[in-house]
């Protein structure tokens, strides 16, 4: 026993010795070494069949923990101090999802990195979207969508179509909400009207119910505006200056008011506005600003 | 009847439990490593517990089923116990349900522990969508039903085998390419798969027929996220399991029957 002793301790001590250079030598590797190269999904489907959840986990849990490591400060919680390799963070996040569409944890995180960060805004709502295809019952992923379509991309269109998935799935009013107003400012303001009817027909709260019901109501005086806004295009062969003209030159018989007490106006592209920005304002002054 | 109680006896006097035990210890930290996700909490701890689950059986199942009936030849048990009034078959088949045994108190044991886990992480973080008990029983008992099939190939290849490498490596590539059977097959019916040669395509079509299809046992993912079940697919599939297990021990019995035990 004796004789074993002094080997230990010395063997021993050359670990201590070593631990220190050791540590330093891995927490300084290149991060994308520390992120590793995931291989191809396909491969590792073949390979690991009962295990791809596990491993969609696994991998998502290295990018969150590499990310981590990115912003290293305390005192600055969220300041990126290291350089970030998005393109390797995006392609393992993409690899995971192959691995499992259903995990959350994936597409939070694709669309932290991704539209935030990394600006790549078309590229995070298609994860977004690939992944309500598997996600039937979230709607937190069309909410993710529908904000990167309506405040990046500025496509209202799809940006209605986002928010109205998520008000289906959510039942939240403010959805429902946001969906009629982007379908309305993506010019589809019939389609906006029809969308807030069949969500008033399912609503049951009484505030939900009256907040629906007014907002139907502007849109429909603007549908009337941009139909003879229309005709007197058609008539008269150019736009008209400001609304008022419809009336003056009896297009309308009178201007229909705005339930939220603004004033309506076009803008230069000839879409019909309002003061109000269909709410209801705080001040009862405000609703008189001009655009 | 005796030979399965005497293989359960052997596996518990092999220290097999107590390895159990050790590993199960795992499940202590899956709360804790749970914790780190960003918005699956439950659904994390409940991945990482039937991972586990679905390693140990398997580990379990190609060890248990490649080593009994070679060890037994290898000691030179076999010679003793077919002096008794027992066929080669029985023999057989008792060698299997004794294995089969052992690996559902296990499913049992560590099915229990995944349950209580993920009691625990769902009331400490409530998920978004009620954990689908039903589903996680279900996806265990698959699980379970797997193993079986797994340890019928183990014994198959134990039947022929006189070294310990064919039923061990045997058994895990029967898993790896029943793991991706249905995936060649939907490799091969899709619009890439039309460019291989008529030829690969009936190989890979009859291949398919013949090997063993794990996918349809591996029921994870509706546990996970609280899918629904389909009752008709996971009736065919326990069906399918249950009869494609009866055929490979069928099979084993009839080659250990004519086997030379020299």
């Amino acid at each position: 026993m004796k004789g074993y002793f002094a080997p230990a301790v010395c063997v021993l001590l050359a670990y201590l010795v070593l631990l220190g250079p050791f540590t330093r030598a891995m927490a300084q590797k290149p991060f994308e070494e520390k992120l590793g190269l995931v291989p191809n999904p396909k491969v590792l489907q073949v390979l690991l069949p009962d295990y791809q959840e596990v491993m969609a986990a696994s991998i998502i849990g290295k990018v969150i923990l590499y990310y981590g490591s990115l912003t290293g400060h305390l005192d600055q919680p969220g300041k990126i101090i290291y350089a970030a390799d998005y393109p390797a963070m995006s392609r393992t996040v993409h690899a995971a999802l192959r691995l499992d569409p259903y995990n959350m944890d994936g597409y939070y995180f694709g669309q932290a990195i991704l539209a935030w960060d990394a600006r790549q805004y078309q590229l995070a709502s298609d994860l977004l979207e690939y992944g309500m295809q598997h996600r039937t019952w979230d709607w937190q992923l069309p909410f993710f969508a529908g904000f990167n379509y309506a405040y990046f991309l500025s496509d209202k269109e799809k940006a209605a179509q986002m928010y109205m998935r998520a008000g289906e799935l959510s039942g939240s009013a403010l959805f429902n909400k946001l969906a009629g107003r982007y379908l309305q400012e993506s010019g589809q303001t019939q389609m906006a009207i029809d969308y807030l009817q069949t969500m008033l027909k399912g609503a049951h709260n009484p505030a939900v119910k009256k907040s629906l019901q007014v907002r139907i109501e502007a849109f429909q005086a603007v549908l009337l505006i941009e139909q003879a806004r229309d005709r007197y295009k058609s008539v008269k062969g150019r736009a008209p200056g400001a609304v008022e003209e419809l009336v003056v030159d009896g297009f309308l018989d009178t201007l229909p008011p705005d339930p939220y007490g603004g004033r309506f106006y076009f803008d230069k592209n000839q879409q019909v506005h309002t003061t109000s920005k269909f709410a209801f304002s705080s001040s009862p002054d405000s609703s008189d600003s001009t655009p | 009847m005796s030979i399965a109680i005497v293989t359960f006896k052997g596996i518990i006097r092999d220290r097999v439990p107590q390895g159990i035990l050790s590993c199960a210890l795992i499940f202590l930290v899956i709360p804790a490593v749970s914790a780190l996700s960003m918005r699956q909490v439950t659904e994390l701890s409940l991945t990482l517990s039937l991972s586990l689950v679905s390693f140990l059986l398997l580990l379990l199942a190609i060890f248990l089923g490649s080593v009994s009936l070679w060890r037994d030849v290898e000691r030179r048990y076999t010679h003793g116990v077919l002096t008794l009034p027992i066929s080669r078959g029985r023999y057989v088949v008792g060698r299997f349900v004794g294995i089969s045994t052992f690996l559902f108190g296990t499913v049992i044991f560590l099915g229990g522990l995944t349950l209580a886990v993920v009691a625990f992480v769902s009331a400490t973080y409530v998920p978004e969508r009620a954990v689908a008990w039903t589903a996680v029983i279900a996806a265990l008992g698959f699980e379970m039903l797997q193993c079986l099939l797994l340890v019928g190939f183990a014994v198959l290849f134990s039947s022929v085998s006189t070294s310990f490498f064919l039923p061990v490596f045997g058994s895990l590539a029967v898993y790896l390419v029943g793991g991706a059977s249905q995936q060649a097959y939907d490799y091969v019916l899709s619009p890439a798969g039309q460019t291989l040669t008529p030829l690969v395509r009936q190989v890979a079509e009859v291949l398919y027929y013949i090997l063993p299809n794990f996918s349809a046992f591996d029921l994870k993912v509706n546990a996970i996220y609280a899918l629904p079940l389909d009752p008709s697919a996971i009736a065919l599939t326990a069906c399918y399991g249950l009869l494609y297990t009866a055929f490979v021990l069928i099979l084993a019995a009839a080659i250990y029957s004519r086997r030379e035990l020299g």
